[in-house]
């Protein structure tokens, strides 16, 4: 938005398309939220729709606690139950914690940054809605009675026709293929947003962790996505037209699609988890109230964790029989990757030390984060063991342990993130009492529920079973394992009360009620359309706090500088190996400084109602993918003229004055 | 709001947790665990269930130093009045330490684990005892088990005998599968087209639960099976008895009528008589031909591949290792297999049930009960009227002669002079193997028989049948050719 648009500079009218809709302009309503490309709506937007799912994907867990709560059990048949594990893992993968961290995204990287939107903020909505539609479509095979139903691995060649002829894994392959559109969209908007819209003196090293971490999660995701695209895409016409990509009976190799799929799958496990380090690493130094520790090589294990990501994938194959050379080499890779894992928990627990700690039900979801993953982390490191692994893979004792990493880790995370940020996003405050019933009863039945599949497992119970017979001595054990699974359900439900009760007593929250230190906490509550009256300049990391506290500056620098011997160099408290970056934004800082002089001159992009079109355009393309060829057309129309008229339409109208808003 | 979490709630919290945890271990303790990996019946498993407990001691420090730290820090630093504590911005000496000290507990885990993995993955040992070779075949949802050296075939239940290596070559045509039996090794998959191998030996006779491990379908979590591990003896005499033929039924016996019946309505895919001498490769083609039938036909095949019921009667359990093989389960299983097992092959594509619209079988309730009574009396007869396999030779020289001649080798290939029949002549080529191309004589002659396209003698084209044969007859037939002067 700080470049010039052409449709500011005076474009030519005649070059518009005829427009059917005129430009949406409502502020309240539906159409208002469908027109948005608020990165604040947005996120709510997203926020909403994934919790829905998660409601949607946690009952399906529950359903199937209940099928397993005894043996030889009857209450669902194997189908169903094939079903319910598919979505619930595709559901809770795809529909619940990449978009909640999607939410997490657009509602605070422009605000950590000092930005008044994300940079390409229709591109963003254009991202929600086919999400939407995405997981409306994936959800939309439950009414037809046709779930997918090969896991959401979906393992060739089990996932063939010949072995799976319903259409399950038809609306899988292409729901995942929509909805990745969607992810590589929002990756390269966020990667743009953050390169280039930092607020003046905001270098890298100054960037807050969380937006940090959402930098390394959009790489992953632009470089990860697009190869689950390539299989799935191989996988659909395998299904629909018969080719033989997967196809062992026509010489198609099924360790492929794994190789393939697991490319993508384990560079996805770092996108469900970074951005549940970075929002704990956001948490933990403010009801610390002290600079996160280590701020360096936490963000340097981040991005390590995210490259390294990329060398392990074969350790989700380590049964299928690669030899012993690559099994070793994927053994070690996979063992190293708890070396970043670990500077994170270490520097995580010394932000504690020596803190003054405060146990909001942010917090306590934030050190129950520390302490769960930690654990989710143990078992990683037990199954990067080849041999052990040999016994454990495709058991309870990998449910338990990705449970420890994505529910321990990423969700309890994201439940911090929730009360931290919902002062800020909303303006009053969730109660803290019902906030913390709401962990207390999650922790308590998460572990309740996961801690004793670790043993299932190692006695020999494998996954995705719908029954097993009474004699194998699992009985109690998965009794306990459903108990706690109602009771974690006990936890979010509430989390809902919670959520209706405050919006009720509306108790004020104030711009910053959490003596926070990101440039989030110095706007108001909830933050105004344009985010920032003056785009702020940025001195320190966490600038806002030392804003606050110019007291504490010569103390936090003396410390940084305490191992060279070498005295704060005065009133500019620059990190000396970043002088180069500095220089750069010196030039940044020039072409910023014009337009923030103020609300008047503030222009955000229009609203828009191409990229809700686009995307209806797409999924009917889905639809008719899977029906009727000749409903792809009518598909095709809409993306076209979605595609056309959002080329066209220039990001501001002209003021009705004739007056332009730019320079 | 601020002390909401007093650190007397935080000990009741505690007590509470200590509680659940402590109901956990009496659940643990329940009687049977015939899947357990910690109760070791072979090295395999031991070796494997040894380095998960040392790399669980290993993580128990880290667990109680991290968890500890948390728990203390929470503590020690909870907020006690307004002032703000010192801004440290980091350590680095620290930081070092905790990235060092990591890696090299990393160190120690990784190399039992390269160990463990080179010794587990490289087939049976050879200094262990008499290598016994046994092929398993995932298919959905059962288990087919070839005994390649001992020309016998049977499902779900594998017999070994206790003290030796067995090597077991893991295959599936259909999907991909995985063999498990945690008492005796960790699983390797069964991927159509990637052979596998894996080996185990079982110490102790007795009975031990597998389960296939990878997700295949509707019927997974009944696909079930058992090893049987005998003395040497009894392992001997099983064999025998798989060899043998069972006892002439009375005309007019239920059992000869069930016999009848099941020849008319069951035997196009189960066979019964694989005792025969030639039986064993019949039922490897029969076997392929089957598997073709139904995919040419996915939807209507009237024909599938399907458990081998030679001696069905010794069986321990039926549908794939979930029921007891009793007389009544027995006959529920033949009257409605979905009522045991949803979503079984048998029901959904043979004619005798296909025939009915509610898909039970189209058969007299005392048709059925014939039918049961002759499987139940399918057993090993007079063990003086067995019958020799095809291969019956004790060295490899001579058992890759009798192979040589059953596979039909010698259509083709001359090995009495140089004159060509079809193929090269083999007299002499112990000689030219090792010079034809860089691998040696015997590689040259395993890549020949295994991928005849990979290298084709000058003046001659490819048009040679590969034999479905395992690795240890290709090296049997392999000394055999290797005498040929």
């Amino acid at each position: 938005m700080h470049t010039t648009h052409p449709g500011v500079s005076g474009e030519p009218t005649s070059l518009r398309l005829p427009r059917i809709f005129p430009r949406p302009t409502s502020e309240y309503g539906i159409w208002s939220w469908i027109s948005t490309v608020d990165h604040k709506r947005i996120g709510t937007l997203y926020a909403v729709t994934s919790f829905l799912w998660f409601l949607v994907g946690g009952i399906e867990a529950l359903i199937m606690r209940l099928q397993l709560s005894q043996a030889d059990n009857t209450l669902i048949d194997p189908e169903l139950f094939n079903q319910l594990f598919t979505m619930h893992g595709t559901t809770m993968v795809f529909l619940v914690v990449m978009p909640l961290s999607a939410a997490f995204f657009n509602w605070l990287v422009p605000l950590q940054i000092g930005a008044r939107d994300v940079a390409f903020p229709r591109l963003n909505a254009l991202s929600y809605w086919i999400f939407l539609f995405g997981s409306l479509f994936l959800n939309f095979s439950w009414f037809v009675g046709d779930a997918p139903n090969g896991g959401w691995f979906g393992y060739a060649p089990n996932s063939h026709v010949a072995f799976n002829p319903t259409h399950g894994m038809t609306y899988w392959v292409i729901g995942l293929n929509i909805l990745g559109i969607a992810s590589i969209a929002a990756g390269l908007n966020f990667i743009v947003t953050i390169l280039n819209m930092r607020a003046p003196g905001m270098t890298l090293t100054k960037m807050p962790v969380f937006t940090w971490m959402t930098f390394v999660t959009s790489v992953l995701i632009v470089l990860a996505l697009p190869v689950l695209t390539v299989a799935l895409i191989q996988l659909q016409v395998d299904r629909l037209y018969g080719t033989h990509f997967y196809d062992p009976a026509a010489g198609g190799d099924p360790v492929l699609w794994q190789h393939v799929f697991w490319l993508f799958g384990h560079p996805e496990v770092y996108i469900l988890i970074l951005p549940a380090m970075g929002i704990v690493s956001e948490i933990l130094p403010v009801f610390s109230r002290k600079p996160l520790f280590g701020y360096t090589f936490l963000v340097f294990a981040g991005v390590a964790i995210g490259f390294m990501g990329w060398f392990v994938w074969s350790h989700h194959m380590f049964t299928v029989g690669l030899g012993p050379a690559a099994n070793s080499a994927f053994a070690i890779s996979t063992m190293a990757i708890a070396i970043p894992t670990g500077i994170k928990i270490f520097n995580w627990i010394g932000t504690m030390w020596g803190g003054s700690i405060r146990f909001s039900t942010a917090m306590l979801f934030a050190i129950s984060f520390i302490a769960m993953f930690t654990i989710g982390g143990l078992s990683g490191v037990m199954h990067a063991s080849v041999p052990t692994d040999a016994q454990q893979q495709d058991t309870y004792f990998v449910v338990a342990h990705f449970h420890y990493v994505l529910f321990g880790g990423a969700i309890m995370a994201i439940f911090g993130g929730i009360y931290f940020w919902w002062p800020k996003a909303t303006g009053y405050m969730l109660s803290e009492k019902l906030g913390v019933t709401n962990w207390a009863l999650m922790l308590i039945g998460f572990n309740l529920q996961f801690a004793p599949q670790h043993w299932l497992g190692l006695d020999g119970m494998p996954r995705r079973v719908f029954t097993y017979a009474e004699n194998m001595g699992w009985e109690n054990t998965n009794m306990y394992a459903s108990a706690g699974g109602f009771l974690m359900a006990f936890g979010v439900l509430f989390f809902l009360i919670n959520v209706f009760y405050s919006a009720r007593k509306r108790v004020p929250a104030g711009d910053d009620p959490w003596d926070g230190r990101t440039l989030e906490w110095s706007i108001s509550s909830p933050p105004p359309h344009y985010n920032f009256e003056k785009i702020p300049n940025v001195e320190h990391r966490d600038d806002w706090w030392f804003t606050k506290h110019p007291e504490l500056i010569a103390e936090y620098y003396h410390d940084e500088h305490a191992g060279e011997l070498k005295a704060p160099s005065g009133a500019q408290f620059d990190d000396d190996d970043m002088a180069e970056d500095e220089h750069a934004e010196t030039h940044a800082d020039d072409h910023h400084g014009e337009d923030d002089h103020g609300h008047g001159d503030i222009h955000l992009p229009d609203m828009s109602y191409y990229p809700f079109i686009l995307a209806v355009g797409l999924t009917i393309i889905g639809a008719g993918l899977m029906t009727w060829i000749p409903v792809i057309i009518v598909g095709v129309v809409l993306l076209v003229w979605g595609l056309i008229g959002w080329s066209m339409e220039p990001v501001n109208d002209p003021a009705p004055e004739g007056e332009a808003h730019g320079h | 709001m601020q002390h909401w979490l007093t650190p007397s709630k935080l000990n009741r919290l505690a007590l509470g947790v200590l509680a659940v945890v402590a109901t956990l271990f009496v659940a643990a303790c329940s009687p049977e665990h015939p899947q357990s990996t910690f109760d070791y019946g072979g090295p395999v498993a031991r070796d494997q269930g040894d380095l998960f407990i040392l790399i669980f001691w290993i993580s128990v420090p880290v667990f109680i130093i991290v968890e500890g730290a948390i728990i203390y820090a929470a503590i020690r630093y909870r907020r006690r009045d307004d002032k703000i504590p010192k801004q440290i911005h980091g350590n680095t000496k620290l930081e070092i330490t905790w990235t060092v000290l990591p890696a090299i507990v990393i160190a120690a885990i990784a190399v039992p684990t390269i160990i463990g993995i080179w010794e587990q993955q490289r087939g049976a040992p050879t200094d262990r005892g008499d290598v016994l070779d046994v092929e398993a075949i995932g298919h959905r949802w059962w288990f087919e088990f070839r005994y390649p050296n001992q020309e016998v075939v049977t499902a779900n239940e594998m017999h070994v005998p206790v003290g030796r290596p067995v090597n077991v070559a893991l295959a599936s045509q259909d999907v991909i599968h995985s063999f498990w039996v945690p008492k005796l090794a960790g699983k390797i998959d069964m991927v159509p087209l990637n052979d596998n191998l894996l080996w185990f030996i079982a110490e102790e006779p007795g009975i031990y639960d597998g389960q296939c491990a990878e997700f295949c379908g509707i019927a997974h979590a009944h696909m079930r099976f058992r090893v049987i591990a005998h003395a040497e003896e009894d392992f001997q005499n099983w064999v025998a008895g798989m060899r043998t033929p069972p006892e002439t039924f009375e005309p007019g016996s239920p059992e000869q009528q069930g016999q009848t019946l099941f020849a008319t309505h069951c035997k196009t895919c189960h066979s019964d008589d694989s005792w025969r001498q030639d039986a064993y490769s019949l039922e490897i083609q029969q076997q392929d031909s089957r598997w073709a039938t139904w995919l040419n036909d996915i939807e209507n095949s009237r024909i599938v591949s399907a458990p081998n019921m030679t001696h069905y009667s010794q069986r321990n359990f039926l549908g794939a290792g979930i029921k007891e093989n009793s007389r009544e389960n027995l006959i529920k299983w033949i009257n409605d297999p979905n009522d045991i097992k949803i979503g079984t092959s048998m029901q959904a594509h043979a004619a005798v049930y296909q025939e009915r619209a509610d898909n039970k079988i189209n058969l007299s309730q005392q048709e059925v009960e014939n039918i049961a009574d002759y499987l139940l009396a399918l057993k090993p007869g007079d063990i003086s009227q067995m019958v020799a396999p095809v291969i019956t030779g004790d060295t490899p020289e001579e058992r890759g002669e009798q192979l040589f001649v059953s596979i039909g080798c010698n259509a083709c290939h001359n090995i009495e002079s140089e004159d060509t029949i079809v193929g090269p002549s083999l007299v002499g080529i112990a000689d030219r193997a090792g010079t034809r191309t860089s691998l040696s004589a015997d590689d040259y002659m395993r890549q020949s028989i295994n991928d005849p396209a990979a290298f084709i003698v000058d003046g001659f084209t490819n048009s040679m049948v590969v034999p479905k044969i395992p690795a240890s007859q290709v090296d049997d037939l392999i000394a055999y050719i290797s005498t040929l002067k």
